[in-house]
């Protein structure tokens, strides 16, 4: 296939029916370290993994809270999620301005997918280079969301995005079942159980290179801090979804 | 009259309202909210239309009545119906509560009275959402209140005082309904703007229902009117 005659910007189909630019973007995505992120019926748990340039460095964070009921994690170009971030945020606190209460999540991941969709019918523009997990409670109920470089989303029981996400993915579709009822605990037990398959062989968890954000029904948006991340990471020793059925 | 070209270019503020309606009388009783409000649209002192349905059913769980300059309240009631369409677009089954067009409102208004271009209204939201009654007031400053009960106009004056003396907020629908009757029998005789054709609305959790007009009890009969007894100093 001569790619390199299609793939120049997004107003030019391949004869597959491809856009080369905008399948380019999403591979940024999947460069992006691994974040992930599920729900059971009455809380949404957020992990990812979080990237080091150099020893001198700082971790990079990969989930913003947009409102006190939303948060998102990010895998791609930090930079292209900022900007999303901005836009999400802004959009809440105009909702909560004028109607003095939450932005529905669809709505808002509608929104940005429409951002994102713009961006891929110009000749001048470019696709965003990253792809969110939009994790929200509203009166409609708990939701997860996947949102792309293409413009589209897609709603989730539970999802990884970034590399090695395939190895989460497999995680979750042995054990999705049982998330629904899970408590807040199981839940965030599972989440760090998935993360600790995609890591590579010579890496650890740790609470510097982990980032856990929950959200539930009766509960804003927070971060573990570092000796709760610790204390789950302890308790993975000991967890095992098997034993979780057991207590059903 | 000569049409000034001058006038045009200026922008025009709402200094006074022309066609108004009377009080609105909103209660809230065990299991929803009731509003009444005559059927009355005053020219000044002219009673001019005198069978206006003024109770707006703005979605399926929200009334929306106000008192003040009658057009404006027509223009809020098609603000109020976007925000419900608006939602069709999204297809994603959230529709607003009673509350998100209370405070729409209150926002709205507050921006036209920074404009010094007021809505001219004296606004009250009902509704019911998710086991909860509701009932806002918003005023021509965009002032924004929840109450269990809300007068506008010379209700707030004559009526206040029947309210609370015969009303509580865990009364049937039918009591609340007496009260505002009530209330506007005495508005009937002391307020120079009402009318004797009231209607009714109340909103449960099955939704809003809006009643028929109905004329207000009136008395009449007193011997006083009966044997003119004034006229007889007049007639020699």
């Amino acid at each position: 296939m001569l790619k390199h005659l299609y793939d120049t910007d997004c107003v030019t189909w391949s004869p597959q029916g491809k856009l080369f630019q905008v399948e380019y973007a999403m591979e940024a995505v999947k460069q992006g370290s691994i974040c992930l992120g599920l729900k059971s019926n009455e809380n949404v748990v957020l992990c990812s993994l979080k990237r080091q340039p150099s020893e001198l460095a700082g971790y990079q964070e990969k989930q913003f809270k947009i409102d006190d009921h939303m948060a998102i994690a990010i895998a791609g170009l930090t930079a292209d999620a900022r900007v999303l971030c901005k836009y999400m945020r802004t959009e809440c606190l105009e909702y909560k301005y004028t109607y003095e209460s939450h932005h529905p999540v669809g709505r808002l991941v509608f929104k940005v997918a429409e951002k994102s969709q713009h961006k891929t019918q110009s000749g001048a523009k470019r696709p965003y280079g990253v792809g969110l997990l939009v994790a929200g409670i509203d009166p409609n109920g708990v939701h997860l969301f996947e949102t792309c470089p293409s413009g589209n989303y897609y709603e989730y029981k539970c999802q990884a995005i970034g590399s090695r996400s395939q190895a989460a993915r497999t995680y979750f579709e042995s054990w999705f079942h049982l998330f629904e009822k899970s408590t807040l605990e199981q839940l965030i037990l599972h989440g760090l159980s998935a993360i600790k398959k995609a890591i590579m062989e010579d890496e650890e968890l740790n609470e510097k290179n982990v980032e856990v954000g929950i959200l539930g029904k009766n509960l804003k948006f927070t971060h573990l801090n570092a000796q709760e991340l610790k204390d789950y990471i302890t308790k993975l020793d000991t967890f095992s979804p098997n034993s979780q059925i057991q207590q059903e | 009259m000569i049409f000034n070209p001058e006038f045009s270019a200026q922008q025009q503020h709402t200094t006074s309202p022309i066609v108004t309606g009377g009080s609105v009388i909103a209660l809230a009783y065990k299991g929803g909210v009731v509003v009444g409000v005559d059927t009355l649209c005053s020219y000044g002192s002219m009673a001019d239309f005198k069978n206006v349905e003024k109770i707006a059913q703005v979605s399926k769980n929200t009334i929306y009545v106000s008192s003040g300059e009658f057009s404006d309240f027509q223009q809020v009631v098609r603000e109020l119906a976007k925000i419900d369409r608006s939602a069709l677009q999204y297809d994603d089954g959230v529709h607003p509560s009673p509350r998100d067009y209370g405070n729409y409102l209150a926002r709205l208004s507050y921006k036209r009275r920074c404009k010094i271009n007021p809505l001219y209204l004296q606004n009250v939201i009902a509704g019911f959402h998710n086991g909860e009654r509701y009932l806002g007031l918003v005023d021509i400053y965009g002032t924004y209140l929840e109450s269990n009960f809300v007068t506008t106009g010379f209700a707030s004056y004559f009526c206040k005082a029947i309210i609370s003396n015969y009303w509580n907020d865990n009364c049937t629908l039918d009591q609340a309904k007496q009260v505002i009757r009530e209330c506007f029998k005495v508005l009937f005789c002391r307020d120079c703007r009402a009318h004797d054709v009231i209607q009714l609305a109340y909103v449960d959790e099955q939704g809003a229902h809006l009643e028929q007009p109905e004329r207000v009890e009136t008395k009449w009969d007193f011997s006083g009117f009966k044997n003119r007894a004034n006229e007889k100093l007049h007639t020699q």
